[in-house]
């Protein structure tokens, strides 16, 4: 196998120019979105305020794009049997105006309200909340191996498979919900999981640092194979069945998180085997010269 | 020994049977309860608006200028308010002091005002906030403003009597104390729950949110009946379409359930207190409405909303003209109409107001059709999951004696989690269940873990690198069966120390990394996280070992 060969021939760091690359190119598309728009990330509604309504699509898009003229509607997308609108912030009679309207219209109405003030104080709890879920982890890291560069590159793969997902949300339009920041906390856990099993093996057993390697990547492989085969199904639940089953909807929720986790989860495969990898037999395998240069 | 009885030996595989067992049994007993976003509803989210500040003003300066006087003289616990001539009678009623003494001398008049400092500060914040204002704090002495106040418009309020808040973070707090959101939250309960909605779910988030849920109500509804609490005010027609003041709600003393009279109508029977009856009785015959009640009907208001308005009925008006009512109805019409009318009447009657302003931050609601379909979508997609996991399972060990035990260990632990939630009544929401489909992903590969430990334990990469994962991970069931596995039951010990060692740090990592998620967006991925976190720690703790013996013996025995 391909992976396997580089994993264990080629030096560490030459191939560790691809992950510093990876991570550039990740740093770099959410650099380029911050000066855009004044977040590493895309915003969605529950960050920037407004009200989100989903109706049965009982008539044409411009029929209720008609209907609802009066009010600041941004955006009207059909999703499965029922049509996704979103409006602007607008006033507190405003929005209960539109409440009844919608519910003396159609039966089975959806909506969500987000006011300024519940926007902001997610923003804020977002600022505050994901480096506390990062520095945890790191701190259980450290806890578990002892072992300061160890835990260092399973931290470091862990922080690049974040920064790849969350680049990788630019790249598909998916945008910072509550979703998809559940999804990051989670990858921030999940993440080194694989990271854990890699390290513990060419801590723990015998033999050269690239056979234990490969011989983690085996369970390793197949830890994200089925992560990846549950959040696949979910990914297929939330964002296909409804074009093949015309009475299901999309579930916006499910359908972001799933897409940030599969990301994630891809971002994991290559930070695992070839970042936290070749990191390890980097310092596995330097040692005896380290400690020979310092006597001199 | 057959495999069932040297299994049972084992208390892990005990544990973990009666662990599954009293989780079925609680399932079936309590049954599981849905979130309101599966179940239909709607929800708010309220903003306590309000601050304790500390202040710095003098009393006599208050009074000086709300009674523009002369001259302010401070006694033991009174205060004298010099006026140059007349004062209307109802000042001092009008500024919160009442039972003051006025005395008229030549062109000057004297208000001696029974009031300490604290209570005229009070005093003067509600009046110009129009709002209530308690004091929480002595030595400073505090006050709660419980409506949308900054440090700035404090100030500024402050500023005619010469007053401010003093420097310092301590001196202006946001947000309410504790006890008013508690006495905030009783009051919704206790409003919600006479208006016989099912199901209520009233939160408290960060001591400055609440979170209402409604089962079964469109949100606009909901923010009518909640999200609009405010004051409640008597008041009378006089000339033409004026109207006066004549009681706030703390003078009804208390309210009857609505009753339905012989002919279908509809009322709310309140009582009010002796002096309100007074006020009442006085009021009504200065406005002339004992006289023709048509021309002057009394009207009741919520936050300046006109909840009812009717002119007095003949008899209560003969009533009134010799001696105070106390007892009053407010009849509403007739019918189902008049039945929903009494009923929300009766609410607010009841409950005038919440003690503090509140601001709808965020709402919405679900419909229960819509919620029914994404239960659907969810159970589908858990199925989905739970075979395509099991087929990688199968693609990978190629062995049914592996393969059903993994599975049915993950849809244990799934058991386990529904029984807990089961037993603590909590409410499976969305996200909650997207949380059991991802904890389906992530214990499995920690099963993986274990079982890849104790297969190929002892052995090293080197014999196995140049073939491919496939075809190793082939050989490796074939080792399985062919009895190759655990050895001796020393190095099997081994193994699964290290292999737990493993789970532990990864099962660790993901919980952390989950506990922020509890406190974030008010509550919404709350269900989310514990289940996260529950699942690892089930897994860790019960699952795990006895699936550890289980497939260790497995092993063995083939």
């Amino acid at each position: 196998m391909e992976l396997e060969d580089i994993v264990s021939k080629y030096p560490p760091r030459q191939i560790m120019l691809i992950p510093i690359a990876i991570i550039a190119i990740a740093l770099i598309s959410l650099g380029v979105t911050y000066l855009g728009t004044g977040s590493p990330v895309h915003l969605g509604i529950e960050f920037t305020g407004g009200t989100l309504v989903t109706v049965p699509a009982t008539e044409s898009e411009d029929a209720v794009a008609a209907e609802f003229a009066g009010y600041p509607l941004s955006d009207i997308r059909n999703v499965g049997s029922r049509y996704m609108l979103q409006f602007g912030p607008m006033s507190d009679a405003d929005y209960a105006q539109l409440a009844k309207q919608i519910n003396s219209k159609y039966d089975n109405a959806e909506i969500r309200y987000m006011g300024p003030i519940y926007s902001q104080e997610l923003q804020a709890q977002a600022i505050k909340y994901l480096p506390i879920s990062f520095l945890l982890m790191a701190i259980v890291v450290f806890l578990v191996f002892r072992e300061p560069i160890v835990s260092l590159l399973v931290v470091i793969s862990a922080l690049a498979d974040i920064l790849t997902a969350a680049a990788s949300m630019n790249l598909t339009g998916v945008q910072l919900s509550l979703g998809t920041v559940a999804a990051l906390l989670m990858l921030i856990g999940y993440s080194v999981d694989t990271d854990i099993l890699l390290s513990m093996r060419v801590l723990k057993r015998k033999g050269t640092v690239e056979e234990k390697i490969i011989g983690a990547m085996g369970t390793g492989f197949m830890m994200t194979g089925t992560t990846i085969a549950a959040v696949f199904s979910l990914i297929v639940v939330s964002n296909f069945l409804y074009l093949i089953i015309p009475s299901f909807t999309r579930m916006d929720v499910i359908a972001d998180m799933s897409t940030v986790l599969i990301f994630g989860l891809a971002a994991d495969i290559f930070n695992t085997w070839i970042t936290n990898a070749q990191g390890l037999r980097w310092y596995m395998n330097r040692p005896k010269k380290a400690v020979r240069g310092q006597r001199r | 020994m057959s495999l069932a009885s040297e299994l049972f030996k084992d208390r892990r595989v005990v544990l973990y049977v009666a662990a599954v067992a009293l989780a079925i049994i609680f399932i079936g007993f309590f049954g599981l309860k849905f979130g309101l976003d599966l179940e239909g509803g709607s929800y708010l989210q309220l903003q306590l608006q309000g601050a304790v500040a500390q202040v710095d003003v003098s009393p006599e300066e208050i009074l000086k200028v709300q009674f523009n006087a002369t001259a302010v003289e401070k006694h033991a616990d009174s205060y004298v308010v010099t006026v140059a001539g007349q004062v209307p009678a109802t000042l001092p009623d009008d500024l919160g002091y009442s039972g003051a003494k006025m005395v008229e001398r030549e062109n000057t008049t004297k208000v001696t005002i029974v009031a300490s400092p604290e209570t005229v500060i009070t005093n003067y914040l509600k009046k110009s906030l129009d709002a209530d204002v308690k004091i929480v704090g002595v030595a400073p002495v505090q006050y709660e403003i419980r409506t949308n106040v900054t440090r700035d418009s404090l100030n500024l309020l402050l500023a005619p009597v010469g007053g401010r808040v003093p420097q310092g973070q301590d001196a202006f707090v946001e947000g309410v104390t504790p006890d008013t959101v508690d006495e905030t939250k009783k009051v919704l309960d206790s409003k919600l729950n006479r208006l016989g909605l099912q199901d209520i779910k009233v939160r408290i988030v960060d001591n400055k949110f609440i979170l209402i849920d409604l089962a079964g109500m469109d949100v606009a509804t909901a923010q009518d009946v909640v999200g609009k609490p405010g004051k409640f005010e008597i008041r009378i027609q006089t000339e033409d379409n004026q109207s006066v003041h004549v009681l706030y709600g703390d003078a009804v003393e208390s309210v009857d359930i609505p009753q339905g009279d012989r002919n279908g109508g509809w009322g709310v029977p309140f009582v009010l207190s002796e002096e309100g009856a007074k006020i009442f009785q006085k009021a009504a015959i200065d406005a002339g409405a004992t006289k023709n009640p048509d021309a002057h009907p009394i009207s009741m208001y919520l936050d300046k909303d006109e909840i009812f308005s009717a002119p007095l009925a003949a008899e209560l008006a003969g009533s009134l003209e010799k001696a105070p009512v106390r007892n009053m109805e407010a009849r509403v019409g007739a019918g189902d109409a008049g039945s929903q009318k009494a009923k929300e009447l009766y609410i607010h009657l009841r409950e005038g107001a919440l003690p503090v302003n509140v601001l709808v931050v965020g709402s919405g609601q679900v419909s229960a059709a819509l919620g029914k379909q994404f239960k659907i979508q969810m159970v589908i997609a858990g199925i989905i999951a739970l075979l395509a996991v099991a087929f990688m399972i199968f693609y990978r060990y190629r062995e049914p004696r592996i393969v059903l035990p993994m599975v049915t260990t993950s849809f244990s632990e799934v058991v386990m989690m529904l029984g807990i939630w089961a037993l603590a009544g909590w409410r499976l929401d969305l996200a909650s269940l997207a949380g059991i489909i991802t904890v389906i992903g992530t214990g499995v590969d920690q099963l993986v873990i274990i079982t890849d430990e104790l297969m190929r334990g002892g052995e090293t990469a080197s014999s196995t690198a140049e073939r491919s994962i496939k075809e190793r991970a082939a050989a490796a069931a074939e080792k399985a069966g062919a009895k190759v596995a655990p050895a001796s039951s020393k190095v099997y010990l081994n193994r699964l120390s290290r292999a737990f060692t493993i789970i532990l740090g990864a099962a660790a990592t993901t919980a952390v990394a989950m506990l922020p998620l509890l406190y974030m967006g008010f509550g919404a991925l709350t269900g989310f996280a514990l289940i996260i976190i529950l699942g690892v720690i089930l897994g860790v703790a019960i699952a795990r070992p006895a699936y550890g013996r289980i497939i260790g013996y497995i092993l063995a025995e083939s």
